[in-house]
């Protein structure tokens, strides 16, 4: 809100659901195929099985150029794009949780010094010593996990640090451990996902059969263990929060039907790898290719639904996804909103229209762009500026609602994906009239006629 | 509105630990991770330079391939460090810059990932016997736009007063008197950095070579030196453009400072000239490892104290914007305790795992890993 805003007519929210999806589907197979090349490698060496030897280096290979070269960099992204979209909420979460996040670097830092090495001494060490690396990977690998779920978590449950503030409340918020257990599965059944393709180069069909029934293992244990973490993750969540995809209002629609879509993803990849588990000879890459794709429907669609759940905060209950805290809306009613962004005040050239402007790239733009992803333009096209107005005005009153200290029930606000309107009178005015300029001459003319 | 009216509100979180440490922090990470930097940028552009047409250029390329396949990953992680300890300390400062060039700034990681990925390319078509240069050329323009993308969002960060000229305008940002010696001052840093390490590996690698290995050992070494000698005379004269590049009133403030930024400066000049001193003396860099190994030494400690002055010229630069902030800060010492021993820690277990990496090798008749 105070800062520069980044005109992307992808919409930031795609930007960053782009780079966190490419990232968290890569990261989860990081933690997870570390611990699925360790145990690979380790029943190689016991038995004396070439075939897992061989798995366990196609595996290591997966793991140094998409988990390592590209886990990394993604990583890295997810900050920058967060930082470039959501500038106030980083500072807050940085303020909050630097100490969290310097600890899961030192993890950050083992993982890749032991991946690398990992693979640079295949035929080179001893095997206890190759064992210690992925071991040592795994470890760190699953610790950047246990360190970032509790920040990932928070957003959406912080739970008693909206009261104390305190670093760990927020680390060990009310759905930290149902979202750690669910994870942990995640990362399994991705590991056992992406390791079938690497099974399925084995030539000696007796082998391979060997290796899929093994990676189907991990894919059931992984679903079993993520479904058990799913429904302690909706128990876990305040009723408020669950009532919103369990179809207690018609206007959570599209999360209700999130549910139930990632809950049969689940299902039909329970079966697909069920299937790999009874016949392991007859798996071939279309199966696999299938199963990975149910296993992706349902982590994307978890993610879809935890991101849904929080609208429309940033963070639950403390600042809403524009940026504004909940703190600051009575002050920003009195003292206006461009007071407090200086940015968008630039594009107030004095008249109301201009001020319009500003007051929208001030409090809309965070998601809204003009003609692109959440067009404001087609979202008013058949609105007229009275409608505008009033919707306007019932916006406000939402913010008085959350300025209150009461807290409303989501589902029963007229717009409860939306922030509120925060800003003087004035202000709100002049949005009414810029969004006005918005809708289009054709829509105008036809409600003129009428 | 003044540009310094621009400068968004503080965060009302209070900083989570006592400044000092937060600084110290910083400049230890960064240290790491420039170090790291160095041997990414230098790598690749010494190996983009040499290619594998000329005698021991292929070995050069084969070491510096090697190198960045370390260093890549190290540097992408010892970054995180850093960029967490900016944001804390310099937030406002920091998210500003970066949102005025949005898109440059998320289009470095792309770069990055093209440079990472071009590493193993160039490392399996050289196992192949395949050509290279033109893939090493390709990843050298990667890891340099990348450095270029750095200095311009860095230099923006800390001058406010500019902010409103520059915001969209990659032209506009551009336009620093210091930009140019201050991206040279890290490339010839890198560079003399990288010439060190190949001629020390090469001396390194000469102890017990064969006769016939010894031509393409000396030619390493020669160029490893060749690059540190010419990257260190032009280093010396850059360095005093970037001094004298700097804006009247920050140079001014920066030499009243006292000893806390004379030593450090003085340090890093003495660091450079003696450098410069040691390289030419190195006619035989073979028969010379002291030499070559002494140039590395004080390459890495011009480097180190040189950390020490990038950090108060950045305190200078922002000493007018940041003059009415007042900070609160907490103390959670358990907290930081708890950080220090995992860091103790985990820094001990890498390095064990990575000697006993380097070391444990199988007896003869003993089966491989």
């Amino acid at each position: 809100m105070d800062y520069p805003i980044w005109d992307l007519a992808l919409g930031g929210g795609v930007l960053i659901g782009i780079v966190a999806i490419a990232h968290v589907v890569v990261s989860h197979f990081a933690v997870g195929g570390g611990l699925a090349i360790a145990l690979v490698e380790t029943l190689a060496v016991r038995r004396g099985d070439g075939a897992l030897r061989q798995l366990a280096y196609r595996g290591s290979w997966m793991l140094i150029l998409v988990s390592t070269v590209f886990g990394a960099i993604t990583g890295v992204g997810i900050w920058f794009t967060i930082g470039l979209i959501h500038p106030t909420a980083t500072s807050a979460l940085i303020r909050s949780f630097v100490w969290g996040w310097a600890i899961e670097w030192v993890f950050f830092i083992l993982e890749v010094a032991t991946a690398v090495a990992y693979v640079a001494t295949w035929n080179k060490v001893r095997p206890r010593t190759h064992l210690l690396l992925i071991w040592l990977y795994a470890f760190a690998a699953f610790m950047s996990l246990v360190v970032i779920q509790g920040i990932i978590s928070f957003m959406l449950t912080p739970g008693r640090w909206l009261e104390t503030k305190a670093f760990w409340d927020g680390i060990l918020n009310p759905t930290y451990l149902p979202g750690l257990v669910l994870r942990t599965g995640i990362c399994f059944f991705l590991a056992g996902a992406y390791l079938t393709f690497a099974a399925l180069r084995e030539k000696d069909a007796g082998a391979r059969g060997r290796l899929v029934r093994l990676m189907a293992v991990f894919q059931v244990a992984g679903v079993l263990v993520t479904y058990g973490g799913y429904r302690w993750w909706e128990v876990a969540l305040p009723e408020s929060i669950r009532a919103l995809f369990l179809g207690a209002s018609p206007k959570f629609a599209a999360l209700a039907t999130t549910r139930s879509f990632l809950l049969w993803a689940l299902t039909a990849y329970l079966v697909l790898v069920l299937f790999a588990l009874i016949a392991p000879r007859l798996q071939r890459w279309p199966v696999t290719t299938l199963a990975l794709i149910a296993a992706f429907a349902f982590f994307g669609g978890y993610e879809r639904l935890r991101e849904g759940a929080r609208k429309p905060y940033i963070i639950s209950d403390y600042m809403f996804s524009n940026g504004v805290l909940v703190s600051d809306i009575e002050r920003h009613n009195e003292e206006g909103i461009l007071a407090h962004a200086r940015w968008a005040a630039r594009d107030d050239d004095g008249s109301l229209e201009g001020k319009g402007r500003a007051v929208f790239r001030a409090q809309c733009a965070s998601c809204h762009t003009i003609d692109g992803y959440l067009s404001i333009r087609k979202l008013i096209a058949t609105a007229d500026a009275d409608t505008v107005d009033v919707i306007l005005e019932i916006m406000h009153e939402q913010g008085n609602a959350y300025a209150s200290g009461r807290v409303p029930e989501r589902t029963e606000l007229d717009y409860p994906v939306m922030p509120p309107f925060v800003g003087t009178e004035e202000e709100r005015r002049a949005l009414g009239v810029y969004l006005a300029t918005l809708i289009p001459a054709h829509v105008a003319e036809v409600r003129y006629g009428k | 509105m003044a540009s310094s009216e621009l400068i968004p509100a503080l965060d009302p979180m209070p900083v989570p630990g006592p400044l000092w440490l937060f600084h110290l922090l910083w400049v230890v990470t960064f240290l790491l991770h420039i170090l790291l930097v160095n041997a990414v940028l230098g790598g690749s552009v010494i190996a983009a330079w040499a290619g594998t047409a000329k005698p021991g250029h292929r070995r050069v390329v084969e070491l510096l391939l090697t190198l960045n396949t370390w260093a890549i990953p190290l540097s992408i992680t010892f970054g995180i460090a850093p960029l967490l300890f900016v944001q804390v300390v310099l937030g406002r400062f920091f998210y500003t810059a970066a949102l005025l060039l949005p898109g440059w700034w998320l289009g470095l990681l792309g770069l990055l990932m093209v440079g990472y990925y071009l590493n193993y390319l160039a490392k399996w078509r050289l196992a192949k016997g395949g050509g290279v240069r033109h893939w090493l050329v390709l990843q050298a323009i990667c890891f340099l736009l990348v450095a270029l993308i750095q200095v311009v969002v860095n230099l923006l960060h800390m001058q406010p007063e500019r902010w409103a000229t520059v915001a969209g305008s990659i032209v506009a940002a551009l336009k620093d008197p210091t930009l140019l010696p201050r991206f040279l001052h890290f490339l010839l840093a890198a560079l003399a950095m990288v010439g060190g390490v190949v001629a020390w590996v090469a001396v390194r690698r000469a102890g017990g070579a064969p006769a016939g290995e010894r031509a393409e050992l000396d030619a390493m070494a020669r160029l490893g030196v060749k690059f540190a000698l010419y990257a260190t005379l032009l280093q010396l004269i850059d360095g005093f453009w970037l001094l004298f590049a700097l804006p009247e009133e920050v140079l001014k403030a920066f030499m009243r400072s006292g000893p806390a930024a004379m030593i450090p400066l003085t340090l890093g000049i003495l660091a450079g000239v003696l450098l410069l001193v040691v390289l030419a003396q190195v006619h035989d860099p073979l028969a010379q490892g002291s030499k070559v190994r002494r140039a590395l030494e004080l390459v890495v400690g011009a480097t180190a104290v040189m950390v020490i002055t990038r950090h108060q010229v950045r305190e200078i630069y922002l000493a007018p914007a940041r003059a009415a902030e007042e900070l609160i800060t907490t103390a959670p010492w358990g907290l930081i305790a708890l950080f220090l021993v995992i860091f103790v820690a985990g820094v001990a277990t890498t390095v064990y795992a990575m000697v006993r990496a380097a070391t444990d090798r199988p007896a003869p008749g003993e089966q491989a890993a």
